[in-house]
C-alpha cells in the first residue's frame, strides 16, 4: 500500500491489539471520508517458529506443538499431522480409532464455530450476545474434556490411533447436550432473523462473488459462502468421512449474513455426523497389531519421502507438507493453515466499504492470527 | 463441471507433451497425487498453462526446502483444483548459493505472501514479485534465513539486536 496521504485522506492503524480482534495483527486503512481506499495486513506479532521446532523434536514430540498453531481447531491440526506421518510410515489407524477422531474433530468443529459466533456478534457490537455462545460452547467443551482430558490442547492423537477410548456414558451426554446447542441455536437464528439492526449490518456487506473468492484462495465458510462447494471431507477424504453420510453446506449470497449461516448450519451437520459415527462405531482395539513403533516410546524412524495430507478445519484447508530424511526427526514441515490466504484477502475485500463496517468483514472471516503466524 | 473429468494420469500425458523440455520426474503417488519437477525458468509459463487448461485454479501452498547436501534449493508448489480431487506437487530445482525465480503471483494472486514468506525464511529471490519484503519476521532477522539447515539459532544468532 501507498503509505503518502492526500490532503482528503487518512491512514488508521487498527491494531496490532485492538478489542475486536481475535489475534495481534495490525491493519493499516487509508481512507478518504468514510470509504475505505486502500489497507494492508501485517501479521508476524506472534510468529512462533513451529515449523523450525517441528525440525527438532521427534514425530511424538511434535503433537503438542501443533496443537498450539491454533488453540481454537488443536484437533485438527493434530489430525493433519498424524495423518501425514501415518501416510509417511505406511500406518492404518484401526478402524474404532477413526471414528473416535471423527467425533473429537467434529466437536472441535462445533465449538469452534460457537466462538466464532460469539466473538462476532461482540464485534457488531451485540456484547451480551457473546455470553450465551460462550455459556453453550463449554458444555461441548466438557464433552471434550471427557474424552481427552483437556478443554483446548488435547495433545489426543497418536500414530495409529488416539490415546483413550471415548468414556463410559458419553453418547448419552452428547445427546443431552446437543439439544441444548439445537436449543440455543434456534433462539439465536431467530434474534438474526428478525433483527434490524443485525441485518442492516450484515445483509449485502462484504460480499464475495464465487469467481473472486477462488482467485483470492480462500477457501473454509467464506468461500461455501459464495456457493463454492469445495470441502476436503468430500473432495479429499480422509478417516472414514466416506462411509458417512453428511452434506456441504453453502449459501449463495457470499456476504457477512451468508458466512454465520454457513457455520450454522455446519454446526448442525456436525451433530449429524457425530450421531451417525456414535451408531456406528465398531469394538475392538484402539490400534492397529503391527504398528512399527513401541508405543512406549518416543523414538519413531520414518520411512524417506514425502506427503502433502489436507484436512477440512473449521476455517478452512489445513495441509501439512512432511518431508522425512529417514531419522526419528521430520527434515522438513510445512503448515498450510486455512487463515494465511483468508487474511490476505482482506485489502481487495474491504476496498470501497465503509470504515463503519472495516471490523464487521475482518470478524466474519473468523480469522485466528496464531495460525496464520505459525 | 464439464464431463471432461481429469484424472492423474491424464493430467501428466497433457503435461509432458505440451512441455516435453521443461517437465521431468513425473511421478503418480495416487490418483489424488501427482508430482513433477519444473524447469525453474518455465515456471510462469507451465502454472498459466495449468491453471487455464488443466482446472488447477487453486494454490495450496508455496514453499522452499532446503536440500544442503546437494547444494540445492526446491522451490515447492501445491496446486490443488476446485473441479477435481488431483493435487499436483510442483517442484523446481534452484542451487543454494543464489536461489533466484520468476514469482507466480501474476497467475496465483494468494502466492504473494507464499513468496514473501519463502524469501525471508530461505532467502529466496522472487523477480518481478509486486512487493517482495519480510512478513513474519523482524527486520533484524531478515538475511538470517532461519529456516535454512545451516541456520546457527539460539543462543549464537537470535537474540543478537534484541538486548
Amino acid at each position: 500500500m501507498d503509505t503518502n496521504v492526500g490532503p482528503d485522506e487518512m491512514l488508521i492503524h487498527l491494531g496490532p491489539q485492538h478489542v475486536a480482534q481475535p489475534g495481534p495483527f495490525r491493519l493499516n486503512v487509508k481512507v478518504k471520508g468514510e470509504t475505505v481506499q486502500d489497507s494492508e495486513v501485517e501479521i508476524g506479532f506472534i510468529h512462533k517458529g513451529i515449523e523450525k521446532i517441528l525440525e527438532s523434536k521427534t514425530y511424538l514430540q511434535g503433537i503438542p506443538v501443533v496443537d498450539r498453531a491454533c488453540y481454537l481447531a488443536a484437533l485438527t491440526n493434530e489430525e493433519a499431522l498424524v495423518g501425514s506421518v501415518e501416510k509417511l510410515a505406511g500406518i492404518e489407524p484401526a478402524e474404532r480409532s477413526q471414528y473416535i477422531r471423527v467425533i473429537v474433530e467434529e466437536l472441535s468443529r462445533i465449538q469452534s464455530h460457537l466462538l466464532g459466533y460469539a466473538e462476532y456478534a461482540s464485534f457488531l457490537g451485540f456484547v451480551s450476545m457473546f455470553m450465551y455462545p460462550i455459556a453453550v460452547r463449554e458444555k461441548v467443551l466438557e464433552l471434550l474434556e471427557m474424552t481427552t482430558g483437556a478443554r483446548i490442547t488435547h495433545s489426543y492423537l497418536r500414530f495409529g490411533g488416539v490415546r483413550d477410548d471415548l468414556p463410559e456414558g458419553f453418547e448419552a451426554k452428547c445427546k443431552e447436550t446437543f439439544e441444548i446447542v439445537k436449543k440455543g441455536l434456534e433462539e439465536w437464528g431467530e434474534l438474526m432473523k428478525t433483527d434490524m439492526i443485525y441485518r442492516d449490518r450484515t445483509v449485502g456487506v462484504g460480499v464475495l462473488t464465487p469467481d473472486i473468492a477462488r482467485d483470492l484462495g480462500v477457501s473454509g465458510p467464506p468461500l461455501r459462502a459464495t456457493g463454492v462447494a469445495f470441502d476436503i471431507r468430500k473432495d479429499d477424504p480422509y478417516l472414514v468421512y466416506d462411509d458417512l453420510d453428511f452434506k456441504v453446506c453453502t449459501e449463495t449470497a457470499g456476504d457477512i449474513d451468508a458466512r454465520i449461516w454457513v457455520r450454522i448450519a455446519e454446526i448442525y451437520e456436525s451433530m449429524y455426523i457425530i450421531e451417525q459415527a456414535l451408531d456406528q462405531i465398531p469394538s475392538g482395539p484402539l490400534f492397529p497389531e503391527n504398528l512399527p513403533y513401541d508405543r512406549r516410546s518416543p523414538v519413531m524412524r520414518v520411512p524417506e519421502g514425502e506427503v502433502f495430507y489436507r484436512v477440512e478445519d473449521p476455517r478452512g484447508e489445513m495441509g501439512f507438507y512432511m518431508v522425512s530424511d529417514g531419522s526419528d526427526k521430520p527434515y522438513r514441515v510445512k503448515i498450510r493453515g486455512p487463515v494465511y490466504p483468508t487474511m490476505q484477502a482482506l485489502p481487495p475485500l474491504l476496498k470501497g466499504t465503509q470504515l463503519a463496517d472495516v471490523v464487521a468483514i475482518a470478524g466474519s472471516m473468523d480469522a485466528c492470527t496464531s495460525e496464520a503466524d505459525r | 463441471m464439464t464431463g471432461d473429468i481429469m484424472d492423474a494420469e491424464k493430467i501428466i500425458d497433457s503435461l509432458n507433451s505440451k512441455f516435453p523440455e521443461a517437465i521431468s520426474d513425473t511421478n503418480t503417488e495416487s490418483e489424488r497425487r501427482i508430482s513433477a519437477y519444473a524447469a525453474a525458468d518455465n515456471i510462469v509459463e507451465i502454472c498459466q498453462y495449468l491453471k487455464d487448461e488443466l482446472q488447477f485454479g487453486h494454490l495450496s501452498s508455496e514453499t522452499a526446502v532446503d536440500l544442503i547436501q546437494k547444494n540445492e534449493v526446491d522451490i515447492v508448489y501445491h496446486i490443488g483444483s476446485y473441479d477435481h480431487p488431483v493435487v499436483l506437487t510442483l517442484k523446481a530445482k534452484l542451487p543454494r548459493d543464489k536461489p533466484q525465480i520468476e514469482s507466480v503471483v501474476p497467475v496465483y494472486w494468494n502466492a504473494n505472501w507464499y513468496e514473501r514468506e519463502t524469501y525471508e525464511l530461505f532467502g529466496v529471490q522472487y523477480m518481478n514479485h509486486p512487493d517482495l519484503r519480510n512478513l513474519v519476521l523482524p527486520d533484524e532477522l531478515l538475511g538470517d534465513w532461519p529456516l535454512r539447515k545451516d541456520y546457527e539459532g539460539f543462543p549464537q544468532n537470535t537474540a543478537k539486536n534484541l538486548v
